[in-house]
């Protein structure tokens, strides 16, 4: 029992719920998907709860539904300006997903579906690739601009334009890798401070409590605060990036 | 609710949003956003870079060539991202005008 509470990996295991297998291929119902649909339900649910009768006149849960969609719009009215919005209800999906995906995870016993770079990998490469639609059907041959940065000299361009490419690359690994490394890292981080009391108490006996009670504690709820602040900060990034991402398809060459 | 009232909601909205300068802030967000992207996409560009010349030397059979000069672009890449997302960031910081010291 005490290997189980002191495991940190083991929170992350995939189990699946029941198997389910359609033309040979195994897409079992997972703990992961689990959780990613209650995430979805409690988003669709809240707005259609907070947004039921709307009035002129916000009551605090339709106030709080108009505050969560205008931080939203308002990160891309900022990036995007006048063109970006046809990608708000895009952008407010990925936030709202990501968010929630991450509070849930905060909660005991429950699974961080964003943990696993399954799933922020597929989120970061969909963002990718509309990137590269959206850029060629905008702009066409004049999307490549975005390898080539305006005012640099001849001499050293093709050499920019090789580290563009490189970082262009670089896009869906380092959006699908932040996020779920974060969530993997900081829920270790979580799991392995709070082990050291069962450990301790078992180890020393009541020294061993009073130590956990005095150094360990504070310290667990200072990691659980600032993961907190990650999981908000996490999908806030997420959705920023996707913003500077399109920006870059609607108007390649001009950062 | 009468139309009357929307309609000033929205002459006011596209008073406000006349006014309203774009925040250059905003597109950096705060400073620990800001380090979670440089410490990502400073990984990520190596990790591309040595993938990459992998792949490479995979398909030329150019082991060990493609792996050394595609990781070492990728370092580049790497430390030129954090250098740019500095310089945008040093740039939104300092005021429109101000010259920087």
């Amino acid at each position: 029992m005490l290997q189980v509470a002191t495991d940190p990996m083991h929170q992350f295991q995939v189990t699946r719920l029941f198997d389910l297998h359609i033309g040979g291929v195994d897409i079992s119902f997972t703990n992961s998907a689990l959780f990613m649909v209650i995430g979805v339900l409690l988003i669709i649910g809240f707005f259609a709860w907070a947004l039921s009768r709307p009035q002129t006149v916000p009551s605090r849960k339709q106030s709080l539904a108009e505050i969560w969609y205008g931080f939203v719009a308002g990160i891309v009215k900022d990036v995007n300006h006048e063109d970006g919005k046809p990608f708000v209800p895009l952008v407010f999906t990925i936030f709202s997903f990501i968010f929630v995906a991450n509070m849930l995870g905060m909660l005991p016993n429950a699974f961080t579906s964003t943990s696993h770079i399954v799933v922020t990998g597929t989120m970061a490469i969909f963002t990718f690739l509309l990137v590269v639609v959206i850029g060629v059907w905008k702009n066409g041959f004049k999307f490549l601009k975005v390898f080539v940065p305006s005012g640099v000299p001849w001499y050293i361009l093709w050499f920019v334009v090789i580290i563009e490419i490189f970082s262009f690359l670089s896009r869906p690994l380092s959006l699908g890798m932040r996020l779920f490394a974060n969530m993997l890292g900081g829920h270790v981080a979580l799991k392995v401070f709070a082990g050291f009391v069962p450990q301790l108490i078992l180890g020393l006996g009541f020294i061993g409590g009073a130590m956990a009670t005095v150094l360990v504690m504070p310290l667990v709820i200072g990691v659980t605060a600032l993961e907190l602040l990650v999981a908000f900060l996490q999908a806030y990034v997420f959705a920023i990036l996707t913003c500077v991402y399109l920006n870059d398809a609607l108007h390649p060459g001009g950062h | 609710m009468g139309d009357d009232l929307n309609e000033r909601i929205a002459k006011a909205q596209a008073e406000l949003d006349a006014q309203a300068r774009p925040s250059k802030n905003a597109v950096d967000g705060p400073g620990m956003s800001l380090g979670f992207r440089m410490a990502a996409d400073f990984v990520a560009a190596i990790v591309v870079g040595g993938l990459l010349g992998f792949g490479i030397d995979a398909l030329l059979h150019s082991s060990p060539w493609g792996l050394i000069v595609c990781l070492m672009l990728g370092f580049i890449t790497g430390v030129w991202n954090v250098v740019r997302t500095a310089q945008k960031a040093n740039r939104a910081a300092s005021p429109p005008d101000g010259k920087a010291q």
